[in-house]
């Protein structure tokens, strides 16, 4: 018969086998009878010799070839009997494989997106970075270490050519106030901006689905060509994939440039996390008032970036075959040696010259792009990755000693089984056709809560009112894993039991009617699925309690400023048009509408504020101080009010502050912060010292410390400027202390703002004790989703702990009421059961620290004020397992302690 | 069990043994049964119901081919029947079965001379 047909026709071919089976039986039963053997007898030694009918057809269906897609569908039938039978425990296993696999997946998405994903153009693994190395490089932010000049790039550009490599570059990824159309400025939104030179998208290999890419000849110039790309997502979000965009113009921080094309779906730039909007050639900086990220030294930063050496402000992006790299990374190397060469000529220090010249260049890897999300979530992200799975692993052992538990109940099925003939690979393969199917559907279940989850963490995790712009969206890669991990779900939870019950006793389970394996819960792989539980949940705990105290470290820490009763506006004027000139006036406006506001006690400006990720930084030189190496004179500063700091709530330990008195006219002064002061002067007083940087700086005051950079960053030595003495500096933060309600105060800053001039894109409007709660985004994320998965771990170990040690006593309880008939006392009974609770845990316990202690030094950086060994966050989660494993073990103790001897022994 | 940890060289065996029973004529399973058991009782000392597995497989291989008939006492019965395969297959087999018992008793006359 052909094979097909057979397993199409499958029940007429085990018809046709028992026919033909039958046959030789009857064939035989004949002859004996025919012999003289009265009928019966002749019919069981006809059984006899044919060696037993079903043993016989098993082996004969497992000579044909397709024998495993009937028995799938076999096993299939099977599994959905079985999982219809035991409908609680059908339910309680999907939803739980739902929400385990579902919260894997969910934290894989945003790992893929984040630390996996190759960028969406051509030969990704080509790209690279160009990154400046050495130990003056590794004090520095890792975006600053990638920054370089126009002139820079176009030698390193020459020198990747010879290497037979190609070099584009990029600004950062800014806001830029964007205005469709050539009307007035109102409705301007905020969109994310990127300058890149001519040949940026040749070189990444992205081509435009509409209109043109940017070329050479657009970026030939500075000032050159008012043109623009847009990506396919802002394309669909604000023109609805309308064509006709391409030749219209856009109102680019004030300047018109026309779009001239659409770059390929998918494609959203170099820069992880921040997805760009509009692509413009980097010859417009001045006309699009691009100002941001940039190392000026010995430069005007009011002039054109691009024609002076002194401004370090694009990121060096090179293809070149991943066989030339190492070619290539010399050859950049050689070009860039010379200019640090020639800097370190200019040192007359040797101690820092030398330290100047160990700095190299190096290529970095670009098939992932860049991201400073990465830097700052990628290691939280592990950590919930493996926290979750372990919360699986731990939900697996749960459910296979669920399994274990029901299965003892099935024990007799699989003895008769096996006494029948049935081979154990067979039982092994039902038992886990089962658990996979259940698996699976779990798994399948997990898909609809992924992605709403992924979402979620972005939210989470985000700093601002709006998620991390990551793309979390459903892909196959997210499937696979959903399957992936269903399916090694479904196998650990299912092998365990499946080898126990298929190599069950036949004999022994017969006989006592499936009592014997009544006490599986307390056999040896039952024990260990407990000590591994206890085990799994004391890492999580330990984790959790190690991330909440982080988090409260950093809550409790005092900021050095007054957060409460205190809401700030951010924006920036320059991308409405304001210039140096007209600065002055609208700063003027800005205070009095501010002041305006009902319950205002005081406003305040401030260039870059306070926790808004922003960074000046410059070198200072003190009179006879000697420049150590490295960062040593840095100071970070800002441009200020006077009434900044009563604003802010920063309290003056030295000095005066601005006043009225302080013009463009008379001595340049400046405010420092303790640390500066401590840095600079040590225990000199600072007051009435001078300071260099471009010109002097009498310091007339010195504040108190603060968080200015966030909370879990130890507080930069600080500079003020007054903008009385720098009238023409921008502001992009307005503060106001109010009493009163945060939301309307918060509003009517919105239309104080507005009533300044509506021209201006407000960024957001937030309290400060908003922003000091982002600033520590990071760590409420890890802390609430490890404590709850802990927690959760917890619960559920507690719940195993408590079946295995019921299953435990109910196959003891003939032993049990042996000693209780022989005198022993209900306590000391009880003490035997939870004796034996607490070794479990005991054991789980020191399994548990012995595996946790290596693998919690990787998490080392995410913590903060405690060390990852920290013995009391052990001691609590020592505690808390042997209290919970207390908890679990009281009832069984009860119980066994009240067995009656007299029907204990009855049993058997 | 038993039809499983049969050794390969009992499985050759008794392959070449239902070969040989239906070069003569189509028979069915009960049949084939009794022929090897009056050739040799000895040889076929696994349950009778084993030759059914081996059968299926021979069938499947294209060595033999069956079909339903009904026997003279009134039953139906799977007939097997050789083909052109199987016929091949048993000639080959036997000629290597010659090979090697000549050689074997070559070697054991030497050694006893």
């Amino acid at each position: 018969m052909n094979r097909w047909a057979r397993v199409l026709n499958r029940d007429s071919f085990e018809r046709q086998l028992d026919a033909e089976l039958r046959f030789h039986v009857d064939e035989e039963t004949d002859r004996l009878v025919a012999d003289g053997v009265p009928r019966g007898e002749a019919r069981r030694i006809a059984m006899a010799t044919f060696g037993g009918i079903e043993p016989i057809k098993e082996a004969t269906r497992d000579v044909h070839p397709m024998r495993w897609l009937d028995d799938l569908g076999r096993d299939l039938r099977y599994a959905g009997r079985s999982m219809r039978r035991h409908p609680a425990f059908t339910a309680a296993a999907i939803l739980s494989l739902a929400i385990g696999v579902g919260a894997n997946t969910a934290i894989f998405g945003v790992l893929n997106a984040l630390l996996i994903r190759p960028l969406a153009v051509a030969a990704p693994r080509e790209l690279a970075y160009i990154r400046r190395v050495g130990p003056a490089a590794d004090r520095q932010r890792t975006s600053a270490t990638t920054r370089f000049s126009y002139a820079a790039l176009q030698r390193y550009g020459a020198a990747m050519h010879d290497a037979q490599g190609s070099l584009a570059a990029m600004s950062s990824v800014v806001r830029m106030q964007l205005v469709a159309g050539n009307h007035a400025d109102e409705g301007a939104e905020l969109i994310l901006g990127q300058l890149v030179t001519g040949d940026w998208f040749t070189v990444l290999q992205v081509a435009p689905q509409a209109g043109r890419i940017l070329t050479p000849i657009d970026d030939a110039a500075i000032g050159g060509q008012p043109v623009a790309v847009v990506s396919d997502a802002y394309w669909t979000r604000r023109f609805a994939r309308d064509p006709s965009v391409i030749g219209s113009t856009l109102r680019v921080n004030g300047y018109p440039v026309t779009v001239v094309g659409v770059a390929a779906p998918q494609f959203d730039g170099f820069i992880v996390g921040d997805p760009v909007d509009v692509w413009l050639p980097t010859g417009l900086q001045q006309q699009v008032h691009y100002a941001s990220n940039a190392d000026i030294t010995d430069a005007d930063a009011s002039k054109p970036w691009r024609e002076q050496e002194g401004v370090a402000w694009l990121t060096p992006v090179v293809r070149v075959p991943s066989s030339l790299r190492g070619t290539a990374t010399a050859a950049v190397d050689v070009a860039f040696r010379r200019d640090v060469e020639a800097r370190a000529a200019k040192i007359a220090n040797p101690e820092q010259r030398a330290f100047v010249l160990q700095t190299h260049a190096a290529l970095g890897d670009g098939s992932r792009g860049l991201s400073s999300l990465r830097e700052e979530f990628g290691s939280a992200v592990v950590v919930l990755m493996a926290t979750v799975a372990l919360v699986l692993l731990v939900a697996c052992a749960n459910l296979a000693n669920l399994l274990m538990a029901r299965g003892a109940a099935r024990s007799r099925e699989f003895a008769v089984r096996l006494s029948l003939g049935a081979q154990r690979g067979r039982l092994i393969r039902q038992l886990l056709t089962e658990s996979l199917t259940l698996a699976l559907i779990g798994g399948m279940a997990s898909l609809l809560l992924a992605e709403a989850g992924s979402e979620a963490l972005l939210r989470m995790a985000s700093d601002g009112p709006a998620p991390l712009l990551l793309d979390v969206s459903f892909s196959w890669p997210l499937v696979a894993f959903a399957i992936l991990v269903s399916i090694v779900t479904g196998v650990l939870f299912g092998l365990m039991p499946a080898l126990r019950f298929s190599r069950a006793d036949v004999n022994d389970a017969i006989k006592s009617g499936g009592r014997a394996v009544t006490a599986s819960g307390g056999s040896a792989i039952g024990r260990l699925l407990v000590v591994a539980q206890v085990a799994l949940s004391f890492a999580l705990l330990v984790g959790a309690l190690l991330f909440v105290r982080t988090l409260h470290n950093l809550l409790t820490i005092d900021p050095g400023f007054e957060p409460v009763h205190l809401v700030t506006a951010r924006f920036d004027p320059r991308m409405a048009g304001y210039t140096a000139k007209t600065m002055a006036a609208l700063r003027e406006r800005l205070l009095d509408a501010a002041r305006a506001i009902p319950g205002a006690h005081s406003a305040a400006v401030a260039m870059c504020g306070t926790l808004a990720n922003c960074h000046s930084v410059s070198d200072i030189d003190v009179p006879g101080r000697q420049r150590g190496i490295g960062d040593d004179a840095d100071v970070q500063e800002d441009f200020v009010n006077a009434a900044y700091f009563p604003a802010l709530g920063m309290t003056f330990v030295a000095g005066r502050n601005f006043s009225e008195s302080d013009t463009p006219q008379t001595a340049r002064v400046a405010i420092v912060n303790e640390a500066m002061a401590r840095h600079f002067y040590g225990d000199v007083n600072p007051i009435g010292r001078v300071f260099t940087e471009g010109q002097k700086f009498e310091i007339v005051g010195v504040v108190r410390d603060s968080r200015i950079n966030g909370l879990r960053e130890t507080p930069p030595r600080m500079a003020f400027y007054p903008y009385s003495q720098n009238p023409e500096v921008p502001m992009r933060n307005v503060y106001v202390r109010f009493t009163g309600d945060g939301r309307l105060a918060a509003q009517q800053l919105r239309s104080a703002v507005r009533q300044a001039d509506r021209a201006i894109a407000v960024r957001e409007v937030v309290t400060l004790a908003e922003l000091e709660e982002r600033s520590v985004a990071r760590e409420r994320l890890v802390s609430t989703l490890t404590g709850t998965f802990g927690l959760l771990a917890v619960a559920v170990s507690c719940l195993g702990l408590y079946a295995m040690v019921s299953y435990s006593i109910a196959g003891r309880t003939n032993e049990i009421g042996i000693r209780l008939a022989l005198g022993a006392s209900p306590a000391s009974v009880r003490w035997l059961v939870l004796r034996e609770t607490l070794a479990l845990v005991a054991v789980g316990i020191a399994a548990g620290i012995a595996t946790t202690i290596p693998t919690l030094r990787l998490v080392e950086t995410l913590l903060y004020g405690l060390s990852a060994s920290d013995p009391f966050t052990f001691a609590c989660a020592i505690a808390t397992l042997s209290t919970v494993a207390i908890i679990a073990g009281l009832g069984p103790a009860w119980r066994a302690s009240r067995v009656d001897p007299s029907t204990a022994l009855r049993i058997d | 069990m038993a039809t499983t940890d049969r050794s390969d060289v009992l499985q050759g065996t008794l392959d070449m043994l239902i070969l040989k029973t239906l070069e003569a004529a189509p028979l069915h399973g009960y049949a084939i049964a009794q022929s090897i058991n009056r050739v040799s009782r000895a040889l076929l000392q696994v349950p009778q119901g084993s030759l059914y597995p081996a059968l299926h497989r021979l069938e499947n291989k294209g060595l033999l081919a069956s079909e339903w008939t009904e026997t003279e006492s009134g039953r139906d019965a799977k007939v097997y029947r050789l083909t052109k395969k199987g016929r091949a297959r048993l000639e080959a087999e036997v000629a290597d079965w010659r090979r090697i018992s000549e050689a074997i008793a070559l070697i054991l006359r030497s050694s006893t001379a």
